[in-house]
């Protein structure tokens, strides 16, 4: 068991090597392709600790991402550096999360899943309508790194992936604390959890701060990045909906499903992109519902009901 | 100008209660919250327009095939998509629905663009007075079918056999299985009808406002207001949500600005959802 596992970790090492050094002999276009596919990686990691361990739908995700991007662009604008303004960006999501969790966290199912729409959505009017702080519905600018673009290209990338790793080893550990233990209990059965002494409601708050966390960091160097954002661009619902469909086929409430979802998905949407221009929406409709078909429990649970399969086959063998 | 004003919410009101009954009954009684719901909506208006550029024939007359034609593709979306994953939980009916709703907006765009369309009535100029406020035509006769569709579907819930097993169902799913019913049934029915009604009222927004595949979202929003403010299920408690929406958007639009509409509605729903999840008419009894 030990060895299995220092096996898995070796290969992790050398897949984090490769990442860092590929966009060496890769062109520019595709270097930003895979620094979004790391982007979706990390909000899909957000989206996965509260669905996949725990159970609540955070439909209205996307408002950290929001929020994250337009605290980066107003403190850059009023002169902070960004090393600054990110964990600014960061400790003003985790208070959104806190301050709204209390209340809507007391929802079940439907209705937390539909209150965080609701939040998303009157959070995106009032960043629409104050003009005078953000730059309103025409969006706003942040100031350009003054490097050639395939170097700056190259920061994103390496912070993208540092992200997405640094995302992908705390949720690991999270899940594997006593903390983590709670959130998959509240899953299970929030009331047998908390007739149990697991104080519910810190433990979905927590984990909706964390999952803003990262969802804002995310935000926050996705805007600087671009340069410009708009806020029917960052508070959009697609950003949502996309983060569910990559957590569903990549496999919810698994450490690596997001990473291997956001692969899939943002790949093939390129190539859906490309080759059909005109249906690409339709093409993505299709493309969730094969998945929901054919892949419910994701490309991890499926290879992972494939080995539990095999092992059974393998010990029926050896005890005939 | 208050009369006129208080005109104005009523009437749109009566559309938006009719838009939000489908979504309602939908959500509360097939357990389904369907995000494809403004992609119906709007398909019955282009159902209407292609009638009224073919065969010239009115919207309130040809609302009748969009409400069919929305009740077949309704059923077959039940029984073909999201009957097999109602018990995977909200994820994928979310997911599905939501798949739904990028294919027909896909159809929409390609067969009609993304212009805004308008249907262009020959009595669409008149109004009369009352008291002293107008009252458009359009939105009068609007109103009065809306009223008319909403006492059918009461009726119908109340007084036929099919009905009232979508009722049963909705109160108590194994009692209903244990004296015999076709559960399954009854859901797919009780979802068709409420495409049927998205279509229906897609036909009579055709009749007084533009219409465009831009409006999908936003038509979502606004029938999780209603359906939140109602209770789920509830066809008088959504109705009333209705008329409560168009007042609030009438009178934020005037005191607040136009551009808040959207903002108001979302803070009326996440108020009313944390004050009394179960809406503001509803029972206890879904929540």
């Amino acid at each position: 068991m030990s060895n299995n596992k220092k096996v898995n970790i070796f290969l992790l090492i050398i897949a984090v090597v490769l990442f860092i050094f590929l966009p060496r002999f890769l062109s520019g276009y595709w270097v930003r392709v895979i620094t979004t596919i790391f982007m979706y990686a990390v909000i899909a990691q957000g989206m996965n600790i509260m669905s996949g361990y725990m159970g609540y739908l955070p439909f209205g995700n996307a408002m950290f991402f929001g929020i994250g991007a337009y605290v980066t662009a107003i403190g850059m604008s009023k002169g902070l550096p960004f090393l600054v303004v990110v964990p600014l960006a960061a400790i003003i999501a985790i208070l959104f999360s806190i301050l709204l969790g209390i209340p809507v966290l007391r929802l079940r199912g439907h209705y937390f899943a539909i209150a965080t729409i609701g939040m998303s959505a009157a959070i995106l009017s009032v960043v629409q309508n104050a003009t005078e702080i953000t730059g309103g519905a025409m969006g706003t600018t942040l100031p350009i790194i003054d490097k050639a673009p395939g170097i700056t290209y190259n920061y994103f990338y390496l912070a993208m992936l540092g992200l997405m790793v640094i995302t992908t080893l705390s949720l690991h550990f999270i899940i594997k604390s006593r903390f983590g233990f709670g959130i998959r209990s509240i899953k299970a059965n929030e009331e047998a959890a908390n007739s149990m002494g697991i104080n519910t409601t810190y433990h979905k708050v927590v984990a909706w701060a964390i999952s803003a966390f990262f969802t804002s960091i995310a935000g926050a160097l996705y805007a600087y990045w671009m340069s410009f954002i708009a806020p029917d661009e960052v508070f959009d619902v697609m950003i949502a909906v996309n983060t569910i469909v990559i957590m569903l086929i990549g496999g919810a409430g698994s450490i690596l499903g997001p990473i291997i979802g956001a692969f899939i998905i943002e790949l093939f949407t390129e190539v859906a992109w490309s080759a059909f221009l005109e249906y690409h929406l339709a093409v993505l409709g299709i493309i969730i519902i094969i998945i929901v078909f054919f892949v419910p429990k994701g490309v991890t649970g499926t290879i992972g009901d494939f080995v539990k399969r095999r092992k059974l086959r393998v010990e029926k063998k050896v005890s005939i | 100008m208050g009369l006129q004003m208080l005109i104005n919410a009523i009437l749109l009101g009566g559309l938006y209660a009719l838009m939000g009954i489908g979504f309602s009954l939908q959500w509360g009684i097939s357990g389904i919250i369907n995000l494809s719901y403004g992609a119906m909506v709007i398909l019955g208006s282009y159902i209407s327009l292609e009638f009224f550029n073919f065969f010239h024939i009115d919207p309130f007359i040809s609302m009748i095939m969009s409400g069919a034609i929305l009740f077949v593709i309704g059923a077959i979306i039940y029984r073909g998509l999201l009957q097999p994953f109602l018990k995977g939980g909200i994820v994928f009916t979310l997911i599905l629905t939501f798949a739904v709703r990028l294919i027909v907006e896909n159809i929409i765009l390609k067969v009609w663009s993304a212009d805004y369309r308008t249907i262009r009535l020959a009595y669409a100029g008149s109004n009369f007075q009352f008291g002293d406020a107008y009252v458009p035509l359009t939105k009068f006769l609007t109103f009065i079918t809306a009223g008319i569709i909403i006492y059918l579907t009461y009726l119908f819930m109340m007084n036929t056999k099919t009905g009232k097993g979508i009722q049963a169902v909705a109160l108590d799913k194994e009692g209903a299985q244990a004296v015999g019913m076709d559960v399954e049934k009854m859901y797919m029915i009780n979802f068709a009808l409420g495409t049927a009604l998205a279509g229906l009222t897609g036909s009579l927004w055709a009749s007084i406002y533009a219409f465009s595949p831009h409006l999908l979202g936003p038509i979502v929003g606004k029938v999780f207001v209603i359906a939140i403010l109602g209770g789920l299920g509830n066809i008088w408690g959504a109705a009333a949500g209705g008329l409560l929406l168009g007042f609030a958007e009438t009178a934020g639009a005037s005191f607040l600005g136009s551009q808040w509409q959207e903002a108001i509605g979302m803070v009326i729903m996440v108020s009313v959802l944390l004050w009394r999840p179960y809406g503001l008419m509803g029972k206890k009894f879904f929540s």
